[in-house]
């Protein structure tokens, strides 16, 4: 069975680009662009929000760990999904946000766990897909590991594609 | 060990101003719980086992099948591998870089000759600055590592080397004695090391250290 993902084509949810291509090898879905994004699961079930699309895509591939190892990680990452959804994507004033964020950061290397969840790809994606953050990046004071955790999780595959896409298609 | 300190006279691995300087208003916490008597009355063999122990959980997360024999050698106990195919290895960091090579992972001395060169800096750190350091020393050690961290996944930057691995072995001892608040004070290296302690096949022999990861005294000053 085949899974369909449609992404909207004027405007790319960038975190679901990027889950997308961290699930392409283990899931076997197929991608396409459109006028809007959905994931079509069969005839009858199909999710047009973002995290219901991302929840899924993780537990159609629990070999790669995307929703933690435990119910704990599970719920962890369910904190940082609304996280990214309700106070980082949008918001005009990142700064409240972005002090818990770094207190969060600061004993960890991933947010949940000890490798790559849904909460690093949805956090990482708000970030960068929101208009305040580039300025915020090039200051080195504030945030030393936010910027720490921002810059390692760029430098990685996955990251690295979808960002420099992002980047070309905007000029 | 003679080629291995002879080559760490040419270059000292990190800026040296913040060098030992030495306190003598540590915490106590330090000097505390684990003043072993062994520790102090035979720091060499001491050694010479942590370091045997070490290339054994070594070889164990490259994957080899078969352990190799080792000897040791003069006061210090350096190890030796006596390979098969010519001259006997001497050293930790020599018998560790050759394994790499020969697990077929040479991506673990560095990718670029940058990165090569970071690896190989840490690596006499470890050897040089590390081992045998004595204790009063410990907290400048302690602070350098955790300034050096504040920016970095690992202590080549964004990948995976043999020198996490050898530094990780290095400064287990000293991890398990800090306390909670210490930790956390040198948050940097307590994240680096609770993250390589997890890092796959890595921790073999040695036990794991609890490190929160959420702080607790946020007042403090860092």
């Amino acid at each position: 069975m085949t899974v369909n993902l449609t992404v909207d084509e004027t405007n790319p949810p960038l975190v679901v680009l990027l889950t997308a291509q961290y699930v392409k090898d283990t899931s076997g879905i197929s991608v396409q662009e459109g006028k809007e994004t959905t994931l079509r699961v069969s005839d009858s079930v199909q999710f047009c929000d973002v995290n219901s699309i991302l929840r899924y895509l993780a537990r159609i591939t629990p070999s790669l760990g995307l929703y933690g190892s435990d119910f704990m990680e599970q719920a962890e990452v369910d904190h940082w999904l609304e996280f990214a959804y309700r106070r980082v994507s949008g918001q005009s004033s990142l700064t409240p946000a972005l002090e818990d964020l770094d207190k969060a950061l600061a004993l960890r290397t991933f947010l949940v766990g000890y490798t790559v969840t849904l909460a690093d790809l949805s956090v990482w994606a708000a970030l960068k897909g929101s208009s305040g953050w580039p300025a915020i990046l090039d200051k080195s004071g504030p945030f030393p590991h936010i910027h720490r955790w921002f810059s390692f999780l760029s430098s990685q595959a996955p990251f690295n594609s979808v960002g420099s896409k992002m980047c070309s298609g905007n000029t | 060990m003679q080629k291995t300190l002879s080559e760490s006279k040419r270059c000292s691995p990190i800026t040296v101003k913040s060098l030992p300087v030495r306190s003598n208003h540590g915490p106590a916490a330090l000097q505390s719980p684990s003043n072993r008597a062994e520790q102090r009355s035979c720091p060499q063999w001491r050694r010479a086992n942590m370091a045997l122990m070490e290339l054994a959980s070594l070889e164990k997360s490259l994957g080899f099948k078969k352990a190799n024999k080792y000897s040791t050698q003069g006061n210090n106990k350096t190890p030796i591998l006596q390979s098969n195919k010519g001259a006997p290895l001497i050293g930790l960091v020599t018998i560790a870089s050759h394994l790499v090579q020969e697990a077929a992972q040479p991506e673990l001395l560095g990718r670029t000759a940058e990165q090569r060169a970071v690896v190989r800096q840490w690596l006499e750190y470890r050897v040089t600055q590390l081992d045998g350091c004595p204790k009063e020393d410990i907290r400048s050690i302690l602070k350098e590592l955790n300034q050096y961290l504040e920016d970095k996944v690992y202590l080549a930057g964004s990948d995976f080397t043999l020198a996490d691995i050898l530094l990780y072995y290095g400064v287990h001892h000293i991890m398990a004695d800090l306390s909670v608040q210490e930790k956390e004070q040198h948050m940097n290296l307590s994240r680096w090391f609770d993250h390589i302690q997890h890092y796959p096949g890595i921790r073999q022999h040695l036990p794991l250290v609890v490190v929160l990861r959420n702080r607790l005294y946020t007042g403090g000053h860092h």
